[in-house]
């Protein structure tokens, strides 16, 4: 047979090309490896081998939109970190922002999700508080945060713990359950999915709220950060997005609704139906052809009933996102309409206490400064709930300019140290001299250090309030420690949330709006630095802020 | 001699306020309800200096910051921006607009006046408040 050479000659091309598995050099760089371990719901290995989890979920997404191709390998976490370390694979996902591992791996901005870490006990164990665990041993994952900043935690109690390491959480539970240590540390998503089974409980411990990455060698060799946080925003918006679906599909209780029940099915029905087209019978094939037809129809009813319903989506995004910008409008508008009468009573009752407008009896002086106070605490209210509005809706701006953090430390003290005199708190400040300039936003990092610094005194009645202030690496470290009240360990969870403030009895000594640490986290997070607390109840508590010197994606 | 101030405030109470306070330091005042009067007193009257409100009917305090700063014949009369905290950028945009100062609302009566002075020219001659005002102060 004679074939015309010009069809054969892209046949041969394409079987030399298949045969040797040459391949365009680009696509070498688009295969990208992923560490996989035990951790679920977060990243697993299902039954069936296959790789699973809310961060397998969004990077199978996020590489279909790139065009990469994944690589999964199988190991521990600490095996995963040493490979990514040396950079045999590209990325490990569900690793916390710390400033040690910051000098191995780089880390996106857009965090996946965020978590706390809680301690477990068998059932019945007793275990409630910090306290109680004295003299235990406790099972934490091998190299992870949480064996660092557990040790802290304790120690700042003096409770003396042991940690023993073990390489996944599912041998951490199991060393509880077999009574080899007191208890067990792991990430609440981890033990919310896993306790119960295995017998054990959660306590009250609950500490350290942290952000959860994908990570990458150090420096990103493939570029892959800046695609991940593109993508993650963009998911983050999109209430149907895979990111949503993924932590419906994985935290939630009906998990087990989706897959497996009518893969079965289908399998027999096409079963079925293969078998009888293969007996040949005429009759068979006839029903067959119908059912096709009407599975046919059922299918074209279902495609067009999800243009519709997708259609329907789209109408209330884009209302939703129409109700956004006027609820924006609004709160702006409010905020000012709110504002101008309450300035005009703050105003008037400045100049009457002042006795421009004439002397005042004492009553009426006390009285006028209850008003003065009132309309105060309601500004503040007004200015925070606007703040907090504005973070929510993602519209709060940083404005970036270059100035010396240790100047803007030092003005916010000479701002709160009135009010320490007064209350004769000796106020300590500790600037190291490699402190200096700072790219961020001044108003909003003045705003955080006023905070955190009044906080301080106000819930200070003797003793003193220390600032310290140092760099490290690409970041700023600054503590502000108290000797007040403290708080208890339950307090600490919830400190950094809205509307919280400590109620001891002592709160209404204390007055506030209770908005004021959680715009704190929320402001510090947008500068992609992370804020904490340690704190012992009656003793006083330090807070603590890490803030970049340069805004992450600048440096 | 030149002491007196342009107020371009539509808020009657809070146009009242600064008059009060500014009075009993002994300036002289005049006011503007909207930012076309304003312009308009500004040229005829050639205030000391104009205190000028963000948030006005139809032409907003912006908009009439950057027409002032058109007119030559008010070079080095300062533009003092009153206004509430409200909106986050409003101090770099009223500056970029044209003002000289800005003040934030609620107005402190203790140091009201003494930070409008502040942003009068050098040589203005105030010996004379300033005696009073440390007095009253």
């Amino acid at each position: 047979m004679n074939w015309p050479i010009f069809l054969l000659k892209p046949f041969f091309l394409l079987l030399i090309f298949s045969c040797l598995g040459v391949l365009p050099a680009s696509a070498d760089n688009r295969v990208v490896t992923v560490g996989v371990y035990e951790n679920a719901p977060k990243v697993f290995t299902s039954k069936s081998g296959q790789p699973e989890g809310i961060f397998m979920d969004i990077i199978a997404d996020i590489a279909k939109k790139e065009g990469w191709k994944l690589r999964y390998v199988p190991g521990t976490w600490a095996e995963g970190l040493d490979r990514l370390a040396k950079g045999e694979i590209d990325l490990m996902p569900d690793m916390a922002f710390t400033v040690e591992r910051e000098k191995m791996f780089s880390f996106h901005k857009v965090p996946v999700l965020s978590s706390w870490s809680q301690v477990y006990a068998r059932k019945g164990s007793g275990i409630q508080s910090i306290l109680d665990l004295s003299g235990k041993r406790i099972a934490v994952l091998k190299d992870s945060f949480q064996q660092e900043v557990f040790v802290r935690l304790t120690k700042s109690f003096k409770v003396n713990i042991t940690l023993i390491p073990a390489p996944d959480f599912k041998t951490v539970f199991e060393m509880v359950a077999m009574g080899k240590t007191d208890a067990a540390i792991t990430n609440r998503l981890y033990g919310e999915m896993h306790a119960k089974k295995i017998g054990l409980e959660g306590t009250a411990i609950i500490f350290d709220p942290r952000d959860f990455f994908f990570a990458t060698t150090r420096g990103d060799p493939k570029h892959l950060l800046e695609a991940i946080d593109t993508h993650l925003a963009a998911l983050k918006k999109d209430p149907q997005s895979v990111y949503y679906q993924s932590l419906r599909k994985w935290t939630s209780e009906d998990v087990k609704l989706n897959l497996p029940e009518w893969l079965p099915i289908l399998a027999v029905i096409v079963g079925v139906i293969l078998l009888t087209s293969l007996v040949g019978s005429v009759v068979l094939k006839y029903q067959v052809n119908l059912r096709t037809r009407e599975l046919q129809q059922i299918n074209q009813e279902m495609e067009q009933r999800i243009i519709r319903r997708t259609a329907e989506l789209a109408t209330a995004v884009e209302a939703a996102q129409a109700a956004d910008r006027i609820k924006s409008a609004f709160l702006a508008t409010m905020s000012h309409e709110l504002r101008t009468p309450l300035n005009s009573i703050i105003g008037f009752t400045g100049i009457m206490l002042q006795g421009l407008a004439g002397p005042l009896n004492p009553e009426q002086r006390k009285q006028m400064a209850m008003v003065q106070n009132s309309s105060r605490h309601l500004l503040a209210l007004i200015n925070d709930v606007l703040d907090i509005s504005k973070i929510e809706a993602g519209q709060l701006d940083i404005a970036l300019t270059s100035f010396d953090l240790s100047a803007s430390i030092e003005k916010m003290v000479r701002l709160v140290s009135p009010l320490a005199d007064q209350k004769g708190i000796h106020l300590q400040v500790d600037i190291a001299p490699d402190v200096g300039m700072i790219t961020t936003d001044q108003r909003r990092l003045e705003q955080v250090i006023l905070n955190l610094l009044s906080n301080a005194v106000k819930f200070t009645e003797k003793g003193h309030v220390s600032v310290v202030c140092r760099a490290e690496n690409d970041h700023y470290f600054l503590s502000f420690a108290d000797t007040g009240i403290g708080m208890q360990p339950e307090e600490i969870i919830k400190i950094f949330q809205p509307f919280h403030q400590i109620d001891t009895g002592l709160a209404r000594k204390h007055d506030g709006t209770g908005l004021g640490l959680s715009i704190c986290k929320k402001i510090i997070d947008i500068m992609g630095g992370s804020i904490g607390v340690e704190s012992q109840w009656g003793q006083g508590s330090t807070f603590t802020v890490h803030v970049p010197r340069q805004p992450k994606g600048l440096t | 001699m030149n002491d007196t101030l342009l107020i371009i405030e539509d808020n009657e109470q809070n146009f009242y306020m600064m008059r009060f306070l500014l009075e009993k330091n002994g300036f002289k005042i005049i006011g503007a309800e909207d930012g076309r009067k304003g312009i308009e007193m500004a040229l005829t009257c050639k205030p000391l200096a104009i205190l000028l409100d963000i948030q006005l009917p139809e032409m907003d305090g912006y908009a009439v910051a950057a027409e002032l700063k058109k007119h030559r014949e008010l070079d080095g009369v300062p533009i003092i921006a009153v206004t509430s905290y409200a909106m986050m950028g409003d101090r770099e945009q009223i500056l970029a607009a044209g003002a000289n100062g800005y003040i934030e609302k609620p107005i402190d009566p203790a140091t009201f006046v003494s930070e409008i002075i502040q942003y009068l020219p050098k040589d203005w001659d105030n010996k004379e408040k300033q005696d009073e005002h440390a007095h009253r102060g």
